[in-house]
């Protein structure tokens, strides 16, 4: 019993290879430690996005979830958001309907019973089921269809299957699927775009909108900034998809089945010449030759500013933040900084920044959140000068910290310029700076 | 309609219950979820741990683990746990995925105690009771598998039972009630679940006296009467403290809360003139601490019926309920319960 917390280099796990990481960094091997780090994890709809917050993307819609009472319990953080009052509804289950399938005769019944209480009809209801439903192998896209008949509204299942979290088709891919389902065919614009892949907006000053204007784009959408359900609905419109989160995936490839509507795929990164190149590429794709240089410009100077500021501060990285831990921590060492830990996942998908990562700071340590041995990680072995992501936050209470996990999507240069301005005021707050 | 909310968010269920029992205790926790359930314990059920570490783990199941049935591949994760962590006992705490597919605990039990040089508790929660039949479940697991005959009755010693923050609405709640229990002369005072380790379990046997202050608790009180001898009462010391300075004269008067502080509150405004008390539950309903006339709760419709017919003049319930009954033209006085609302605010 060592009483510490496991971690291992960025060489050790180079050396190791994307095949061969060690139990402690892989989720399935091991009980899963909770933690305030792992609340995002463990309980996606406590912050960020989850499937209860993400399911009622779609203007006017409300959601039936229609599972046991653990499953509904800590909803009531979502529900005392203005926005999500009176958009929750349950169907509790018991052991009789477990075994008797009773509650799936139910559903058309609450559906409408909900639709009554409403002062204003729903645009849609979704109606959420998790686990239980799962084994049952439930087919809820038929129950929705009876219910639908019932109530003459729109009624989609919405799977929050936390069993299926690391398969194929993830809650959080099925949830995005289900939400673009309702799009129906329409007259295709030339000049209408859809962003997809987050459930708020990307930040109002993010270049993408300008590059794409410079392409020709005059129509922009964004489920989140959809007003109505006529406005969602005229996302079937659009030329392409830009898919910005690759959990959209599957929804971009069923609507380019389904809506003839074909995507391209953007990666949030941090580090300025591959946003530079991603750019490039995208202009290549449309025909066109972006004018970026300004907004790279901006990004530089911010991040240089920090760096006059503060110096070469040393960061710790979490992975409960708008970012992938090891592409941001490979960016800050290349802008001049240290990082001295990591707290996050390795995929494949992300085992190349950590491939590059290995020749500029191999001693870097990285830990997995989920791990048990967390409980006893201590601080006061890894001093780092400012912390970014919640996770990071919660292991380095005395440190500046910077959550990065705001709704509102950070992306592209104005994410690493918001960035830097943000890691400025946070350090300049602590350091009692005017 | 029968399980339908539409006012409520579900409330606190059994997993969160017998997490709350545990929860100080040192042990090794382990949640037999895929991950959403230890959420929604320690995210929301779970106020201490924000601010107070344990070692709560979810098994981590995914769909394959629950379709073939794999306890092996649990146990194995519990004993690489427990090769790694310092723990005086492990516990598995059942969830819905368990329940559906028929996990045998007793074997669970065996075959993690054959790989672990540790004591193993199950607990059969199924996240579609309530909390308080979660938190009874652990108590009694836990004194069964504790506590020990051979410590003579210490004079002037008081055990707690059924004291968490889902039953008292309140973080400090252990240190209010010692504080309470010290004034009336007992000088130690062992609040199982909030204040007191795995140490003062073994030793329950030595208690004089156990108190029940939620309905929670009365399992394993007389269990320990049963098997020690000891005596118990209930009551829970701190109920007056949520009664305002109001005049209850001749007043009609709904009480919604657990059991033990809903009758503490009848007791109160009893003393203080009020007229006829009803006490109304979501939660367990003992036969042994009801009235005539006192009230199981279930659902929402049910809840909105009592008060329309009941013309009361108070209600005393959490205030998440006022919503359900805009038309209600009495008074409502708000008397926080953590199991129902999620907050620990109000109880001064």
């Amino acid at each position: 019993m060592s009483g510490q917390a496991v971690s291992y280099t960025v060489r050790e796990l180079y050396e190791r290879g994307p095949d061969n990481l060690p139990n402690e960094l892989v989720s399935n091997t091991h009980l899963i430690y909770s933690s305030p780090a792992t609340l995002a994890f463990n309980s996606p709809g406590a912050e960020g996005f989850g499937v209860k917050r993400a399911g009622l993307a779609i203007p006017g819609s409300v959601m039936l979830l229609v599972a046991p009472g653990c499953c509904g319990r800590n909803t009531s953080l979502i529900s005392s958001m203005p926005e999500y009052h009176d958009r929750f509804f349950y169907l509790m289950m018991d052991e009789t309907d477990i075994v008797t399938g009773a509650h799936l005769k139910l559903i058309p019944q609450a559906v409408q019973e909900v639709c009554d209480f409403l002062p204003q009809k729903p645009s849609v209801v979704m109606i959420c089921i998790t686990c239980v439903d799962a084994l049952l192998g439930t087919d809820m896209e038929r129950v929705c269809r009876r219910a639908e008949e019932q109530v003459g509204l729109p009624v989609r299942p919405c799977y929050m299957y936390a069993l299926t979290r690391e398969g194929r088709k993830p809650p959080m891919v099925h949830v995005r699927q289900s939400l673009y389902s309702l799009l129906e065919p329409r007259k295709k614009r030339s000049t209408s775009v859809n962003i997809l892949g987050f459930f708020a907006p990307l930040m109002d000053d993010c270049e993408l909108y300008t590059l794409l204007k410079q392409a020709g784009v005059k129509t922009i959408r964004e489920i989140s900034r959809c007003k109505d359900y006529g406005e969602y609905q005229m996302m079937a419109e659009a030329n392409f998809n830009l898919v910005l989160n690759p959990e959209a995936r599957f929804a971009a490839r069923d609507l380019e089945e389904r809506l003839s509507i074909p995507s391209i795929e953007l990666k949030r990164l941090y580090e300025i010449d591959k946003i530079a190149s991603q750019y490039a590429a995208l202009g290549a794709a449309l025909g066109v030759t972006f004018r970026d240089e300004a907004e790279r410009e901006a990004a530089e100077a911010a991040v240089r500013a920090f760096r006059e500021a503060h110096g070469a501060v040393t960061f710790c990285v979490g992975e409960c933040m708008n970012g992938d831990p090891f592409e941001l921590s490979l960016a800050l060492v290349r802008y001049g900084f240290r990082v001295s830990e990591i707290y996050g996942t390795l995929t494949e998908e992300n085992f190349g920044y950590l491939r590059r990562l290995e020749t500029l700071s191999p001693d870097t340590k990285v830990f997995s959140n989920l791990e048990p041995t967390m409980l006893y990680y201590d601080c006061s072995q890894s001093p780092g000068d400012v912390t970014i992501g919640k996770d990071a936050g919660y292991y380095h209470p005395g440190c500046p910290n910077l959550t990065w996990n705001q709704d509102r999507q950070p992306f592209g240069y104005a994410g690493v310029r918001r960035l830097f301005e943000d890691l400025d005021q946070t350090m300049t707050e602590q350091e009692g700076r005017p | 309609m029968k399980g339908l909310r539409k006012y409520l968010t579900p409330f606190a269920p059994d997993q969160s219950g017998a997490v709350s029992v545990l929860y100080e205790l040192g042990g090794i926790l382990v949640i037999c979820d895929a991950g959403g359930c230890t959420g929604n314990v320690c995210g929301f059920d779970e106020p201490r741990w924000f601010s107070h570490k344990s070692g709560v783990f979810s098994a981590g199941l995914r769909d394959m683990d629950a379709i073939l049935g794999r306890d092996d591949k649990l146990v194995a994760k519990l004993e690489d746990a427990a090769g790694k962590l310092d723990a005086s006992f492990a516990a598995v705490i059942g969830t819905p995925v368990p329940s559906v597919i028929g996990t045998d605990y007793q074997a669970l039990r065996r075959m993690a105690e054959r790989k672990l040089d540790l004591p193993v508790l199950t607990v059969d929660t199924t996240g579609m009771e309530l909390y308080d039949v979660g938190e009874e479940k652990a108590y009694l697991e836990l004194f069964r598998r504790f506590a020990v005959d051979s410590c003579p009755v210490e004079p002037g010693r008081i055990g707690v039972l059924g004291v968490t923050p889902l039953d008292m609405s309140d973080l400090r709640a252990g240190e209010r009630i010692t504080a309470v229990l010290r004034e009336q002369g007992w000088h130690t005072v062992d609040c199982y679940g909030m204040g007191t380790g795995l140490d003062r379990v073994c030793s329950a046997a030595g208690a004089e006296k156990n108190l029940v202050v939620s309905p929670a608790g009365l399992k394993a009180a007389q269990y320990l009467k049963d098997t020690f001898g000891t005596p118990y009462e209930i009551n829970d010391p701190l109920a007056q403290f949520l009664l305002p300075e109001v005049d209850y004269t001749g007043k009609r008067v709904l009480v919604i809360h657990q059991q033990v502080t809903a009758n503490a509150l009848r007791a109160a405004l009893e003393q203080r003139g009020s007229g006829e008390v009803t006490v109304a539950t979501w939660f367990l309903k003992k036969a042994a601490l009801a009235r005539p006339g006192d009230i199981a709760l279930k659902e929402e419709d049910q809840f909105v019926d009592l008060v329309r017919r009941g013309g009361y003049d108070i209600i005393i319930g959490d205030g998440v309920l006022r919503r359900m009954v805009p038309d209600f033209a009495g008074q409502f006085v708000e008397a926080p319960h953590f199991a129902v609302s999620g907050t620990v605010e109000g109880r001064p």
